[in-house]
């Protein structure tokens, strides 16, 4: 129970900070609202041809990237979750947190974990933006509660990882560059973008294997086709592992980090 | 009666093979303010981090209360309160909010943390402006509010390192008096790390002398400052070298004279046994014999400067840290002085 409460209170402080910067807030709005509205309808002309609604499953494009959207927005608020780490080292709260009588695994645990609720609210508005768009999604409201569990999952994770760079990493600078030198192939050597069948043979096989892939497909799934029980199952389970283990991974390098 | 610090032969070697600290021994009595003097990187942070177990000692026992720091550490963590040189307060966050979410790391009840936090904002004189963000607040506020959280979970000992780095003057006086009446209303205990020597005159019971990891002496202000003999004369003499060295030996030879050393420059730094006043006319009448002008002459009472000269032969520089250290030291410096 002390474990939890530690977590909370770790995860209160960044969702406090969020609710009190507006700025952030919109800015999580307008994104999504650029990459769909612009993107969404430039790419809708450009793909226009026979055969595509095999592909994409729909002839509606915005439908085939609205899950994209959605895992792109997790990816980029998660991954850059590890420089609150840098942020507190350099305050001194960090160290001030260190030596509380708190479980060390409390601070990425709570860090990740308030990264994954502020996906989650982001999630909420990128899906009422993309239902004014005239998005359908094929499952509905419940389909769209797992939806948001499976992108608050890949925010943990991907919060997670970037939590353990910074466990190691000491500048924002280094940081920056290894995160966007992870994120970027992430994004687009996946299918939340772009259809596989549209991919060159070696982009399709990597895009197989990562993890993005997994939760778009999931997602894309239940946006446009319906319950596929089997797909959402396992990338739920994939993702759950997944996310097990980067758990794990930061609550080791934490309990290590500076008591050495 | 246990000594409310204990530490004994402590040792940290840093991953490069530097010695930060080395075989650092002492004991802090209860209610005692203990100032640990030294230049930067001289390892008192390191000895206060081991301490609050930041940091693994390579070697050595850490006592508080008794209770061994290595083997309870989380018992140990909650004998002791820390504020660090950074004064980390989170700045979007108000003041109550900052002392209520450290009053929840240390797993206080929301009750708990209402009544002790009344108590810490009074006592640091921020009642008033809790619920402003502490993004408003002085450098001074925001280090009474740093301590004041410190003190959340009612510690035994409060370590304070550097409390005053980045504070102009009054206000650094604000914040010893702050720490004086932490001493006399609240019985605590304090261990504080400071590189000015004003501070450790002022405000520590007893003092550590610490240089490159190693300690050299300890004692109250006063013990130390008469350690060295009595008065100091800082003459500065021009003549060519041979006269000035055919001088300062005629100097020395005197009964009255304890040391001389050449602090660079033409200035002799002369320690006379007791009383300096009586020395100056000597020191005049053997210049003039040897044919040696006298540029300027000061005479002074034993100053801390004096004393850490005394015990480390050199005088106290800042050593270089890390490069992360320093942007880390700039930073809490731009941010106090707002």
């Amino acid at each position: 129970m002390t474990f939890l409460s530690d977590v909370w209170y770790v995860a209160w402080r960044e969702l406090v900070v969020f609710v009190r910067t507006p700025v952030r807030i919109i800015m999580t709005v307008i994104q999504p609202l650029i990459w769909l509205g612009l993107m969404g309808n430039m790419m809708q002309g450009m793909m226009r041809g026979p055969g595509l609604d095999q592909i994409l499953g729909t002839s509606n494009y915005l439908t085939f990237m609205t899950p994209g959207i959605i895992l792109m927005t997790v990816l980029f608020g998660g991954a850059f979750s590890g420089m609150s780490i840098v942020w507190d080292r350099r305050t001194g709260y960090l160290e001030k947190l260190l030596a509380a009588p708190i479980s060390r695994a409390a601070i990425p645990f709570g860090k990740a974990f308030a990264a994954s609720v502020q996906a989650g609210v982001q999630i909420l508005i990128i899906a009422a933006i993309a239902l004014a768009l005239g998005v359908h999604f094929a499952t509905g409201v419940l389909g769209l509660v797992v939806i948001l569990l499976i992108a608050m999952c890949f925010s943990l994770i991907l919060s997670s990882l970037s939590l353990c760079l910074a466990a190691r990493i000491k500048s924002p600078e280094t940081l920056m560059a290894v995160v966007n030198f992870l994120t970027m192939p992430l994004m687009f050597a996946s299918t939340a973008l772009f259809p596989k069948e549209a991919m060159p043979g070696w982009l399709a096989t990597v895009a197989t294997y990562n993890p993005v892939t997994y939760a778009v497909n999931a997602i894309r799934h239940l946006t446009v086709s319906g319950w596929n029980w089997l797909a959402i199952a396992s990338s739920l389970g994939i993702l759950a592992g997944l996310t097990i283990a980067v758990l794990t991974l930061s609550r080791f390098l934490f309990q290590r980090a500076t008591a050495e | 009666m246990t000594a409310a610090i204990q530490i004994e032969e402590l040792v940290k070697v840093y991953k490069g093979g530097i010695r930060a600290v080395d075989k650092v021994s002492l004991e802090v009595e209860e209610q005692e303010i203990f100032g640990f003097l030294g230049p930067n990187g001289a390892g008192k942070s390191t000895t206060i981090k081991c301490v609050i177990g930041l940091l693994r000692p390579t070697a050595g026992r850490i006592l508080i209360g008794g209770t061994d720091a290595r083997q309870n550490p989380k018992l140990v963590k909650r004998m002791i309160g820390y504020a660090s040189q950074e004064t980390a307060i989170d700045d979007r966050l108000s003041g109550w909010q900052n002392l209520s979410l450290q009053g929840r790391f240390f797993h206080l009840t929301r009750k708990e943390i209402a009544k002790r936090g009344e108590e810490v904002l009074h006592l640091c004189g921020l009642w008033e402006r809790r619920n402003d963000s502490a993004g408003t607040y002085s450098g001074g506020m925001l280090k009474r509010l740093d301590i004041a959280a410190a003190l959340i979970h009612q510690p035994r000992v409060l370590f304070l390192d550097e409390p005053t780095l980045g504070l102009d003057v009054q206000t650094r006086k604000v914040i010893w008096e702050y720490i004086q009446k932490l001493r006399t209303e609240q019985r605590m205990t304090i261990f504080l790390t400071t590189h000015y020597m004003e501070e450790a005159d002022v405000l520590c019971n007893r003092l550590g002398i610490i240089d490159r990891g190693k300690i050299m002496a300890i004692g109250a202000p006063g013990a130390l400052k008469a350690q060295i003999g009595g008065d100091i004369i800082s003459a500065r003499f021009v003549a060519p070298d041979e006269r000035v060295s055919v001088l300062v030996k005629a100097i020395s030879a005197l009964p009255e004279t304890a040391s001389v050393t050449a602090m660079g420059e033409g200035l002799q730094r002369i320690v006379a046994r007791q009383r300096g006043d009586q020395l100056i006319p000597e020191v005049f009448a053997l210049a003039a014999r040897s044919e040696v002008s006298v540029e300027s002459i000061r005479l002074h009472r034993p100053s801390l400067d004096d004393v850490y000269l005394h015990f480390t032969g050199r005088e106290m520089r800042d050593e270089q840290g890390s490069r992360e250290d320093t942007r880390k030291t700039r930073m809490t410096q731009r941010r106090m002085r707002r």
